[in-house]
């Protein structure tokens, strides 16, 4: 895997990013206006080929791409109601207003799937770990070892496979259900003997030593975090406020009021715009440093 | 940088003379609990493994405690660790410091003896490396601020600092047994208790431990007590050594520890005998089936090329590799410069991405993995041994007949884990010989393995060569590959960099030497 690009969410605890994250997804999924649908796809697109890489951006809407296509036309098989009949086979109605929901609500989807793998790239299992660390050490321990654990034992199915198909493969009656439960029973005595060894390894280091676990902080959190959040909640806050607005005076059916330049969506598009400017600059400063 | 001394003035150690044993046993004499079923092997109702132990190892001192598997180490160094010590009835007092373990709580054992066990791959609890050094402080509530110093200054000691942002699993074996270690100094244990910690390690990677070791015990004075059945590695780094034979414990030479321990005869031990046996069952249904021609190639890979995956680099680029019918080969080289690869390719698990594979008797192969388990299912030896009978068209006959002359008499209704190390290797090479392979394919045989156990694998090996079975094996034990191998090809740089007899292969070699 490609090393992931840096951003301005490096710099800053793990809160930030979650709440900015939160803000924007919660934002973008209670919205059905063309405007906040659009211009957040474009916000989380941008973001996804700054922080994750335009090839992986553009993998990603190889599927993307074809799904909101597919809501757009799905909508008027649902829903056949609206006032401009664009054409008419048999029973099946389909109207303009009916087609524009479908492409609004499919935009919606897709820029809430693409926000969630920015996300992803940017708050780490390690980062959204520390976040919980202070509030639940022992979830976070037991989600430390299953993190451990199960590729462990994915490793070890592979080899418990290679070594029965290589020495058994020449028979031919393989059995897929017999071998299957063959591997589990391989992968539960296996590991029920590493428990063992495990727990006397834990034990050993003091487990259940202090009735409070305390939790090794990664992260500070500093004024300058704080000052970052609480933009962030402010400008959420507006962006929601205001997105609410334009929800409100908008309708898709039976028809679809016309859409107008309006200020209001300005402070929403800065707030999605963010992390990408603030990515630029932060490329920006390198080459004219 | 100075962090020459983790362990700071809390423990208060320029007291001056001090004459209290880091770790005494006065008059100690253990018995395991009877358990259920331990009885139909044999054993008496309890079983005495230490009896009448009487040990003082001085505060500052590195001491070895050699001896066989089973001759009570592991019980003896567990027992100073009230946490995981073994249920039982004991006798006579252990003491570290001066104080009976047993009036110490959790919290002030765990800081005061460190452990450190033979396999990372399963002590080891976190899936980052570092969650895995705040583990043990975590566990007793020390303060982020405390804890963060501690981990920086033990990362720093210990060299860490490339790798303690990864993930456990990215490390190699010898970097897994650091954290291992670091992990315990964390918690600035005044006692260092290890059971074979180098075992699981390639030689290049034990001689890193060792000398970690060793800096650990001088430059930070914490006082070390390894178990281990091959000193000869640790003898130079040593200040004193105890044996440990049936339960009995007497003070050992350092010198007499000296020495090649570890070298396995090129023409068989005494126990010879037994391997033939086992060739009888073997060999003789192994005539019926296709013999191949001699002097043709039971395996050749030509200009394979691999890698695991789109982004991933190559493993092979363009790798030769040919093995006589009847041949046994050894793969030595590095972690990760791809033997384990091979041996896949070879099973018919991985496809080459170019290049050729091409095996004389594909359907006679048999893999045995590094870890063993990976073969083990039933519930005792005898329903493991018959698991593939169906398959391999062989009775309960031969399966005693393999067991006795594997040395493995008498432990047919013993669970296979329950079984020693060497033992279980023993067992999972039985389990692929029923199925009469005419290749067999080892992966790291002797990892782990006592000098016995080792023997006993390499006597097989060699006599599977005398039947024609042709042998591919992929170690990190050049010695091993010495006394058994016809060929010798040194894996570097996805290709085999030379392919030659091991008389030609160590003496041409600098430093890969057995």
């Amino acid at each position: 895997m490609a090393m992931p690009e840096h951003t301005a969410f490096d710099t800053s605890h793990p809160a930030v990013a979650v709440c900015y994250f939160a803000g924007v997804l919660a934002i973008t999924m209670c919205s059905a206006h063309p405007v906040v649908a659009a211009v957040s796809l474009v916000g989380a697109l941008a973001f996804s080929a700054l922080s994750r890489g335009a090839r992986a951006t553009l993998s990603g809407l190889v599927w993307q791409v074809p799904m909101l296509v597919l809501v757009c036309l799905a909508n008027p098989l649902f829903s056949a109601s609206g006032s401009t009949l664009l054409w008419r086979w048999g029973p099946l109605a389909v109207y303009a207003e009916s087609l524009a929901y479908g492409a609004c609500m499919g935009a919606v989807l897709v820029a809430t799937i693409v926000w969630f793998e920015d996300m992803a790239r940017v708050v780490t299992q390690e980062r959204a770990m520390s976040l919980l660390g202070g509030v639940a050490p022992t979830v976070t321990l037991m989600i430390s070892m299953v993190s451990r654990l199960v590729p462990q034992l994915m490793r070890r199915a592979a080899v418990v496979r290679t070594a029965a198909d290589a020495t058994c493969v020449a028979d031919g009656d393989g059995r897929p259900s017999r071998s299957r439960t063959r591997l589990t029973s391989v992968l539960l005595t296996w590991s029920l003997e590493d428990s063992l060894v495990r727990a006397d390894s834990m034990r050993a280091r003091g487990w259940g030593a202090s009735s409070r676990r305390t939790s090794y902080r990664r992260h500070d959190f500093r004024t300058s975090d704080g000052m970052a959040l609480a933009g962030i909640v402010v400008l959420a806050g507006v962006s929601a406020f205001l997105v609410w607005v334009a929800c409100s005076q908008w309708r898709f059916y039976p028809t679809m009021p016309t859409l107008v330049a309006w200020w209001g969506y300005i402070p929403f598009a800065a707030f999605v715009a963010l992390p990408s400017v603030l990515a630029l600059v932060e490329r920006a400063s390198w080459r004219f440093a | 940088m100075s962090v020459d001394r983790i362990r700071s003035v809390e423990t208060g150690d320029g007291a001056g003379v001090e004459s209290v044993p880091a770790l005494s046993f006065s008059d100690v004499t253990f018995a395991y609990a009877a358990v259920d079923g331990a009885t139909s092997a044999g054993a008496a109702a309890t079983q005495t493994v230490l009896s009448h132990v009487s040990l003082d190892v001085p505060e500052g001192a590195f001491c070895l405690v050699v001896g066989d598997t089973g001759s009570g180490k592991t019980t003896a160094l567990t027992l100073a660790v009230p946490a995981i010590a073994p249920v039982g009835e004991l006798e006579g007092h252990v003491a570290v410091f001066g104080r009976d373990v047993d009036t110490l709580s959790v919290a002030e054992a765990a800081s005061t003896v460190g452990y450190v066990f033979q396999d990372p791959e399963e002590s080891l609890v976190c899936d980052t490396v570092w969650h895995e050094m705040a583990f043990g402080l975590e566990n007793l509530g020390v303060p982020a601020d405390v804890m963060r110093r501690r981990v920086a200054e033990t990362s720093y000691f210990f060299g860490m600092g490339p790798w303690f942002d990864g993930d456990v699993a990215s490390l190699s074996g010898g970097q897994r047994q650091v954290l291992a270690l670091a992990s315990v100094l964390a918690m600035r244990p005044r006692l260092l208790l290890l059971d074979e910690p180098t075992s699981m390690l390639d030689p290049i990677a034990e001689k890193s431990f060792l000398s970690a070791l060793f800096r650990v015990n001088r430059e930070l004075g914490i006082t070390i007590v390894v178990a281990t059945h091959r000193p000869a590695p640790m003898v130079d780094y040593a200040t004193m050594a105890v044996g440990m034979h049936e339960g009995g414990v007497r003070p050992v030479d350092l010198d007499s520890l000296r020495g090649p321990g570890d070298r396995l005869s090129v023409h068989g031990s005494p126990r010879d005998g037994d391997a033939d046996a086992l060739m009888g069952v073997i060999g003789r249904k192994a005539e019926s089936r296709p013999a191949g021609v001699r002097g043709r190639c039971s395996l050749s890979l030509s200009d394979v090329w691999f890698r695991y995956g789109r982004e991933d680099p190559w493993v092979l680029k363009g790798l030769d590799l040919e093995l006589p019918m009847g041949g046994t080969g050894a793969l030595v080289g590095g972690n990760g410069c791809g033997k384990s690869t091979i041996l896949s390719l070879v099973a018919g698990s991985l496809r080459p991405r170019r290049g050729r594979v091409d095996v004389a008797s594909a359907s006679s192969v048999a893999y045995l993995p590094q870890d063993p388990k990976a073969l083990l299912v039933a519930a005792d030896v005898v329903s493991e041994l018959m698991e593939w009978s169906g398959r391999g068209g062989y009775g309960p006959g031969e399966v005693d007949a393999v067991l006795s002359s594997m040395g493995l008499a008498g432990m047919g209704e013993r669970h296979p884990y329950d079984l020693s190390g060497g033992q279980r290797q023993l067992l999972a090479l039985a389990k692929l010989l029923l199925m009469r392979p005419r290749l067999l394919l080892l992966d790291e045989p002797t990892k782990g393995l006592d000098l016995s156990a080792r023997d006993q694998v390499a006597d097989v090996v060699r006599s599977l060569s005398d039947e024609g079975v042709s042998v591919l094996v992929a170690t990190h034990d050049l010695e091993f590959a010495r006394a058994t191998a016809d060929q010798v090809s040194m894996v570097f740089d996805g290709e085999v960099a030379c392919t030659e007899p091991p008389a030609d292969f160590f003496a041409d070699n600098l430093f890969y030497q057995a």
